[in-house]
């Protein structure tokens, strides 16, 4: 199969550069993909990526303690902490998921239905580590159920978990028979009153799950595969990683958190309650959006996600501090998941644009 | 040409000429120098090999792309297709193999989509439907009911609709684009009779195909296209001999360095993977062969002929229907792609950027992708055993830039082949299979690529490479199937087969 | 986790077994036996004159959905009041919080033609033109609570006095503050969800009570009725205002959440005052040992008495201490001030939170 090469072949390889990769270098170079190599610097990354964010939790900071004098004090720090502890440590989860390239709207349902079943009076019968483990296992439980639906059934993400999240708080309800549950077991009010050096136990089970997350999702083999299926499913299946397993247990992990979160909340509010956890779903999904992850999936950190939820918690506790209209408060924070979305989508089209 | 004035008569002169066409993309000329011409009422036909140009001519006619240079006339006139709007305003309708219909819509709605029977915006949907109707008739299929709904349609009676819809756009030349790909025989002689009723209307056709049976059949006249040009038009498409034909398409003038093949005969190599009677319902039919260590095979075969499903079958990526596939002497199990890749296969897809590639994620976390377990315990991953390996990895393959932080997505196709290769190599794959490994890489790149594969064949791995690119087969393979209809016409050594043989299997359908 | 993603089918079966006793295990856990006491309270006494049986009637019955305590008291107390006369049948839908549904039902029990419809409205406005078209169709509408628009889509209303509420709240603790030679104390206050017309009244008449005596509201904030929502926000409450001396929460069912923020931030320098009457608040009022002095009723015993209002007017009689011979035309209930004092009255009406 080799002929000798006609002239015309040698007049046009002097038209096209030679090194193919220099080509697109050179067109990256034209479209300002400098920045974009800056961005992708792996020590600087991670530090830009939250740029906007930490400088937003620097505003409110400044805010808040030119407001109120009570804003910055120690008790205060403590306070937004242990406020940021519960919906932290589902956000944690809903990270994963949504890297991962799904979603999770069952969130706050999993975390009522977690919380009433851990505390029916049988539950409590059996003191304080029973019911963990039932909020542990409940939560995971109807993880691994979202997780089998969208697998193995092929239900779209958002589907699965809409009707778990109706009807998870259904059976909550059903359980509790619409009343709220009294904690009458010391251990689990305990949780929300200990303090070891100062630090709240619930804001160090919080640090104790971020920590957890991280190091799963950033140092572990299933975190490198929770990135790569929210980066590409097909892709992921073709390098012969089992997606079904890991989908399912990406919700699992989900659920768990959802029943961590609801053993916070036993001991933070002494009950028990099907109307625990109302939207925390859309809580925990503006947290990680405003967080710098992708809701496409692919691409995301938990650090943002939890500096997210410390932005949401601040205003709160801002607009508290000073006495202000909880109205108010809720427009600042739609104008917030507005403004950093819009960041992040002109981010991603310039890097796409190259 | 371009000289000629405006004649008085437009019916007497060509529909649509075009001519010197020429196209430039960044690395690749993919027109150098086209001349067309169409004359009204005339089925015209497109001939070439995979590059030759065929889509991009198609595009540039579709207003999709404009040419760099060249002058299209229509109707005798000078004009400019800048958007597909353009084209359609101007009468030239373009029907793609993958039908742009809406599945939800009904017919008639399908069909004046973008132009509603709906004066002062509020639809007239009797009348719609009326007149949707009475185009379907042109088209001899009165069975049609406008009000039905699209999805529940075959493939064949959406082209129809395709069809329907370019005529009720008052279109003078309608582009197919291997319109018989998606038809049974019977719904073939189907088309043939709509193009007739067509034709007779004085519309124009032009008709891509590889099928010269076909061609035969349907055409007028016969246009052949290389390397981008024109090489020879006006010949009759009845009566020019496939020897003519192949002749023409063949013996094109980039002409890659492949690297030599083993002396020995690599069948005395110990066999590696057995495919025994696959099939994947009527897509892939009953196809055995073998591969052994250290081989390259070659699948040579069109679009559509199921070569792709071929290889995703027996990677376990779709279940197959029928046969097995042994591979290490253990039949591996249907439809199981982790299970194939834990006993030492790879698969380097056709679509690199959607189905192998992370685009966003660094090279480095790419190439480690399926070979997580051997850099972690327990999976914890050990980063710095990652990256020295990846690093080595890269190294070897030679990807340029080597670092292994950058997103895979700024680097270049060549290079984006070579971190799917690198990712495979990483671990201990023992069968590369390897759809389409040189699309969308630079024609410098490509010996390259080719060099490297015969490395990793010549440590021991063996390779099973698609390609619709004839000589690429015929240079790189040890041993060549040539695909046709879902079934092997063909297996032999590749030496002893060359491109003007093959391409008379897969366009005659005759096994040599 | 991860470490489980290598070891899969050890996995498998370790999941197996462990998915079957997990199963047993959370199934052990869902008995709430216990907690299933007969609601409490809500059996007003009727005049026994008015006791006589009547001719068979069919009363409709319509309600939000019982996603709390106090509509949860409502609807078991309409239901164990119709169970006390032989002759009444009652036609109880299941309850909503979504409006048109509510509509639908509503429309339901007129098109069955019931003698008399007990309706509390989701929204009171919205259901005006529903309970218009019973009272046209002849079957009389007795307006729970949540006031229509127009007087004439009931025959009578009867409701609590959210202005009294918070007047008899306010009124309490300008009188703790004086006693206490408070000259100007901090006075916080817990809303339920702000934009509601009944949290507002509350507020005004708390506002206004207080007002009388020289003092003001210093800090507000407001939850959503619920445990949860209670909670988080008196934790930022207490850390806004670091010394209060009095709080009034304008519902006990959030009032759990308040409790345990209370308790957990180890504050006692204030008095607090609870609203709607739970029995889990009477009994902490009881025990006198917490910040809670006193609540400010908002008796869901008004369901009984509304079911027997209906009877009444179905039947054609009036109330036989008035020398009226029919049903007034609108009934307020009184918000009692319930305190250590007279706690032991208040407690057989109070509702399980």
């Amino acid at each position: 199969m080799t002929q000798p090469p006609d002239q015309r072949t040698d007049a046009r390889s002097q038209t096209v550069p030679t090194d193919e990769q220099a080509r697109v270098e050179a067109a990256a170079a034209r479209t300002g993909a400098g920045i974009a190599a800056l961005r992708d610097h792996p020590a600087l990354a991670p530090v830009l990526r939250n740029l906007g964010l930490l400088v937003v939790l620097a505003l409110l900071c400044v805010v808040g303690t030119s407001t109120s004098p009570n804003f910055l004090t120690v008790d205060n720090f403590r306070n937004i902490l242990v406020s940021s502890s519960v919906i932290g440590v589902v956000t944690v989860g809903m990270t994963f998921v949504i890297i991962g390239g799904g979603i999770d709207l069952s969130v706050g349902a999993l975390v009522a239905l977690s919380s009433v079943w851990a505390s029916t009076v049988a539950s409590q019968s059996h003191g304080a580590a029973v019911m963990i483990l039932c909020a542990v296992l409940v939560g995971t439980g109807a993880g691994i159920v979202n997780g089998v639906l969208i697998a193995y059934g092929r239900l779209v993400p958002f589907i699965a978990t809409l009707a778990m999240m109706v009807s998870a708080r259904g059976l909550a309800a059903k359980m509790a028979d619409n009343k709220t549950q009294i904690v009458t077991v010391q251990q689990i009010n305990d949780i929300a009153l200990k303090e070891y050096a100062g630090i709240p136990l619930l804001a160090i089970i919080f640090g104790a799950v971020v920590l957890a997350g991280w190091l799963v999702l950033n140092r572990t083999t299933f975190g490198r595969r929770t990135f790569a299926l929210g980066g590409s499913s097909e892709a992921t299946r073709l390098a012969g990683i089992n997606i079904n397993v890991h989908t399912v247990l990406l919700y699992a992990l989900s659920g768990a958190c959802c029943g961590i979160a609801a053993v916070m909340l036993l001991a933070r509010t002494t009950t028990g309650s099907s109307t625990h956890g109302e939207l925390y779903e859309l809580d925990a999904i503006a947290a990680v959006i405003i967080g710098g992850t992708l809701l496409t999936g692919g691409r995301g950190t938990l650090v943002g996600s939890i500096l997210g939820v410390f932005v949401f918690t601040t205003i709160t506790n801002i607009f508290i501090l000073n006495n202000l209209a909880t109205s108010v408060q809720n427009i600042t924070k739609g104008v917030i998941i507005v403004a950093a979305v819009l960041v992040q989508t002109r981010a991603t089209s310039r890097h796409v644009s190259t | 040409m371009s000289s000629e004035p405006v004649p008085s008569d437009p019916a007497g002169s060509p529909l649509l000429s075009m001519s010197g066409i020429v196209k430039d993309f960044p690395g690749v000329r993919a027109l150098d120098g086209v001349d067309l011409e169409v004359r009204a009422g005339e089925v015209h036909c497109l001939l070439g090999q995979n590059g030759a140009g065929k889509s991009t001519l198609i595009k540039v006619l579709s207003g999709a792309h404009t040419p760099d240079t060249g002058e299209i006339r229509w109707q005798g006139r000078p004009v400019t297709l800048s958007t597909p709007t353009a084209a359609i305003n101007q009468g030239i309708a373009t029907i793609y193999q993958e039908l742009d219909l809406v599945d939800g819509l009904s017919v008639a709605e399908n069909i004046y989509l973008g132009h509603e029977v709906a004066p002062g915006g509020i639809t007239r949907r009797r009348a719609q439907n009326a007149a949707a109707g009475e185009v379907l008739g042109r088209l001899g299929h009165t069975d049609i009911s406008p009000t039905r709904e699209v999805g529940t349609l075959s493939s064949a009676r959406k082209q129809i609709v395709s069809m329907a819809r370019a005529l009720s756009r008052q279109a003078r030349l309608i582009v197919m684009d291997e319109p018989s790909a998606v038809l049974a025989q019977d719904e073939v002689e189907n088309l043939f009779r709509v193009i007739r009723e067509l034709t007779g209307q004085g519309v124009a056709v032009v008709y891509i195909s590889h099928r010269l049976e076909e061609i035969r059949a349907i055409g007028d006249r016969l246009t052949v296209l290389k390397d981008g040009r024109t090489v020879a038009t006006d010949l009759p498409a009845a009566s020019t001999s496939t020897s003519e034909v192949v002749s023409l398409m063949t013996g094109r003038s980039i002409e890659y360095v492949f690297p030599p093949r083993p002396p020995k005969p690599t069948t005395s190599r110990p066999t590696l993977l057995t495919v025994d009677h696959l099939s994947l319902d009527d897509v892939v039919r009953d196809v055995s062969f073998t591969v052994a260590e250290g081989q390259i095979v070659g699948i040579a075969g069109l679009v559509g002929s199921g070569r792709s499903e071929l290889l995703e079958t027996l990677y376990g990526a779709r279940r197959r229907t029928a046969g097995a596939v042994t591979f290490d002497g253990r039949v591996l199990p249907r439809g199981r792609v982790t299970s194939s890749v834990r006993r030492g296969m790879g698969l380097a897809p056709e679509e690199r950027k959607s189905q192998a590639l992370l685009l966003e994620e660094s090279v480095l976390r790419n190439v480690s992708l399926s070979s997580l377990p051997h850099f972690s315990r327990f999976g914890w991953m050990s980063r710095r055993k990652e990256r020295h390996d990846v690093t080595a990895g890269l190294a070897s393959l030679q990807v340029r830039p080597s670092d292994p932080g950058r997103p895979a997505r700024t680097l270049s196709g060549g290079n984006q082949q070579k971190v799917v290769l690198a990712r495979w190599l990483l671990g201990d794959t023992r069968l590369l299979l390897l759809d389409e490994p040189t699309r969308g890489v630079d024609v410098g790149a490509r010996t390259e690529l080719y060099k490297l594969i015969r490395q990793i064949a010549d440590d021991g791995v063996g390779v099973v490479v698609v390609s619709s690119d004839v000589p690429e087969v015929l240079g790189l393979a040890d041993h060549v199937l040539v695909m046709r209809d879902g079934t092997a016409i063909h297996q032999g050594p590749a030496d002893e087969l060359d491109e003007t043989r093959v391409l008379d299997m897969i366009l005659e359908g005759t096994a040599a | 986790m991860a470490a489980l993603m290598d070891n899969l089918g050890r996995r498998r079966l370790l999941t197996g077994a462990g998915a079957a006793g997990a199963t047993a295990f959370l199934a052990a856990c869902t008995s709430n036996a216990e907690s299933s006491a007969p609601a409490a309270g809500g059996q007003t006494t009727a005049v026994a004159t008015d006791n006589a049986p009547g001719k068979p009637i069919t009363i409709g019955f319509s309600a939000p959905e019982a996603d709390h305590g106090w509509i949860g008291a409502i609807t078991s107390n309409a239901k164990s009041q119709a169970g006390k006369y032989s002759e009444v049948t009652l036609d109880a839908v299941e309850g909503t919080n979504d409006v048109n549904q509510q509509i639908s039902q509503v429309e339901t029990l007129i098109d069955k033609k019931v003698d008399a419809i007990v309706l509390l409205p989701f929204d009171g406005k919205a259901l005006t033109e529903t309970g218009l078209k019973a009272q046209l169709a002849g079957i009389p509408v007795v307006n729970l609570d949540r006031v229509f628009a127009d007087p004439r889509a009931a025959r009578t209303w009867i409701g609590g006095d959210n202005y009294g509420m918070g007047a008899a709240a306010g009124t309490y603790i300008a009188d703790q503050m004086k006693s206490k030679g408070i000259s100007e104390p901090v006075i916080a206050e817990i809303q339920g969800i702000a934009n509601l017309p009944l949290t507002q009244e509350r507020s005004q008449g708390f506002a206004d009570a207080l007002g009388e005596a020289g003092f003001k509201v210093t800090n507000q904030v407001s939850a959503e009725f619920t445990v949860e929502s209670g909670q988080q926000v008196t934790a930022d409450l207490l850390q806004a205002a670091p010394h209060i001396d009095a709080l009034w929460n304008h519902d006990d069912d959030q009032g759990v959440g308040v409790m345990a923020a209370i308790n957990q931030a180890g504050r006692d320098e204030f008095i607090m005052v609870g609203g709607a009457g739970s029995s889990n608040m009477m009994k902490l009022i009881k025990s006198d040992n917490s910040v809670i002095k006193a609540t400010v009723t908002y008796p869901p015993s008004m369901a009984s008495s509304a079911i027997n209002l209906a009877r009444l007017i179905a039947n054609g009689r009036g109330m036989s201490d008035l020398v009226e011979p029919d049903v007034p035309a609108s009934i307020t209930l009184s918000s009692a001030t319930v305190t250590k004092a007279n706690v032991d009255q208040y407690l057989p009406l109070a509702f399980p939170s």
